[in-house]
């Protein structure tokens, strides 16, 4: 698995409004890795999604994918990554239903000019299924609960047929029951499609059985490794600034920063 | 009833009220989900500005509308996308800049010219064979703008950040879609008149709203209410003798009020009515 480099970061640095975002960071995704973003809010970890998909280009360095520099990318590599943004608000009068929201994830792929073929509404309907949401066809995307709407954004990247996957905090919002279902969901996806998983979160804890390697940001990539080479807590009160515990539970490593049981 | 329609300058007012209506209330959906609608009110004034310009220098008064209107948007979408002022802002200065010029160059003619002022509310009952051939035209490419690239610009009005994201080339497709607000505008300047246009672009789409949850269904309804409605406005100002412009506008907006009554997405105004 390890053999095939698909991202790549070369002494990258990224800036956002005369600030760097993201300074000097050298990093090699394999294909078919899943790696977990951690780090504290303002660490680059959007920037850093968003560089791969070419919307913010590298000052100096640069970031590759499929061999090519992210912002020079065509549309049908675009189509190879699925991205899920961070979910705002869906405003629940919006007019859009579960299939439209999905198929907008076939148009990058079909290209200018080209309309929907019954393929495209066959992937959609795969799609739905592999999520779950195939009884929510119809429905008003503003009138699911949040861990449904989440559902249906994974499945618009999925229709893409990406061969990599990058999110931003897919379990925001949602309660937490609800978070660990999207995430066992997304780790399946990630184990049955040999997808390149990049997942950015607040929550540790509750992606460290899943991911194959755990990338520490703060501007500057900190730290990367397997959770048990990340997760411990010199490394982590140095980024986090607080008291860090780690303790083992049953499932793996467990995190406790400060007064919070989450970092 | 319809003994009316023998006459050529009725024939005409038709055939421009259903392409107007459709263009405007297929327009209008975009206006309305994109959060654009300031920027038609904005542009309307632009394109009157550019008629009363054209009547003071005597040449074609569309042309200089379609050029005011098309500077306009194209000058508030680049300070918008470069970030300079946020879209209302831009729109609001010229709102008031291109009345100004309007009310300039209206000075300027020394003589009172009631053409100019049809512009300002509308009169499709005279509507010429000239102007009618440049609405069909114009008309014919904005729908047909709207055709070719009806799935970028359904994508970009969901999640503009997602489509760039996806590799839909966002940028000159929001000028593009800019740009077919500025001709929407110009073509019903003459009929519907640049304070009422508005209305025709905005309340169709805003009544199909109402009414369902998915975007493709939303633009039918807004076609077939905007369409029904521009129709409607000649007919019924022709039997009552009233103004054209305001008589649609009345009609379409009283389509509006129905169509919140009856909206899904407000069951409680009818269940408290019941």
């Amino acid at each position: 698995m390890k053999n095939n480099v698909i991202i790549t970061f070369s002494q990258a640095t990224i800036n956002y409004q005369q600030r760097a975002a993201l300074e000097d960071i050298s990093l090699d995704v394999y294909q078919g890795e899943f790696i977990g973003i951690i780090g504290p809010n303002g660490s680059g970890k959007t920037t850093l999604l968003k560089s791969i998909l070419g919307l913010v280009r590298p000052s100096k360095g640069s970031v590759q994918i499929f061999d090519c520099a992210c912002h020079k990318l065509r549309c049908h590599h675009k189509a190879k990554i699925g991205y899920i943004p961070q979910k705002g608000q869906i405003d629940p009068n919006f007019p859009v239903t579960v299939t439209e929201t999905v198929m907008m994830g076939r148009y990058s792929s079909l290209g200018l000019f080209n309309r929907p073929s019954k393929r495209d509404k066959g992937l959609v309907e795969t799609a739905l299924r592999e999520v779950g949401m195939n009884e929510y066809e119809d429905a008003p995307l503003g009138h699911l609960s949040g861990g449904q709407q989440q559902r249906v954004l994974i499945a618009r990247a999925l229709v893409q047929q990406p061969e990599v996957l990058l999110m931003d905090e897919p379990t925001t919002g949602i309660d937490p029951p609800t978070q660990h279902s999207i995430i066992r969901l997304i780790s399946n996806l990630h184990k049955n499609l040999n997808l390149t998983i990049l997942l950015v979160t607040h929550d540790i804890n509750m992606i460290s059985p899943f991911v194959d390697r755990i990338a520490l940001l703060k501007v500057r990539l900190f730290a990367i490794g397997t959770p048990s080479e990340v997760l411990n807590e010199k490394i982590l009160s140095e980024i986090y600034g607080k008291q860090v515990v780690v303790t083992t539970k049953e499932n793996g490593l467990y995190v406790i920063v400060g007064d919070y049981h989450y970092v | 009833m319809f003994d009316m329609l023998s006459y050529e300058f009725m024939q005409r007012a038709l055939i421009a009220s259903v392409i107007i209506g459709l263009v405007c209330s297929i327009i209008g959906v975009f206006v309305i989900l994109k959060n654009l609608t300031f920027i038609g009110a904005g542009t309307s004034h632009a394109a009157f500005a550019g008629v009363t310009l054209g009547y003071l220098i005597k040449f074609s008064p569309l042309s200089i509308a379609v050029l005011f209107s098309l500077i306009t948007v194209w000058i508030v979408g680049y300070l918008s996308k470069k970030g300079y002022l946020k879209l209302d802002a831009s729109v609001g200065i010229f709102y008031s800049l291109t009345m100004a010029l309007a009310v300039l160059f209206i000075g300027l003619m020394k003589v009172y010219n009631a053409e100019v002022y049809g512009y300002l509310f509308g009169s499709i009952l005279s509507v010429t064979k000239l102007d009618l051939a440049i609405i069909v035209l114009l008309g014919v490419v904005v729908l047909f703008l709207v055709y070719l690239f009806f799935k970028e610009f359904h994508f970009i009005t969901f999640d503009e950040e997602m489509a760039r994201a996806g590799g839909i080339p966002t940028g000159w497709l929001s000028f593009l879609l800019l740009t077919m607000i500025a001709l929407t505008i110009v073509i019903s300047l003459k009929s519907v008149g640049a304070i009422l246009v508005f209305a025709m672009i905005v309340t169709p789409a805003a009544a199909a709203y109402q009414l369902t949850y998915s975007m493709i269904r939303m633009f039918i309804y807004s076609a077939l209410i905007g369409t029904g409605s521009s129709v409607s406005g000649v007919f019924l100002s022709y039997w009552l003798d009233l103004p054209s412009g305001a008589t649609t506008v009345l009609f379409v907006s009283f389509v509006f009020f129905l169509s919140v009554l009856l909206s899904p997405k407000h069951r409680t105004i009818l269940t408290a009515i019941n």
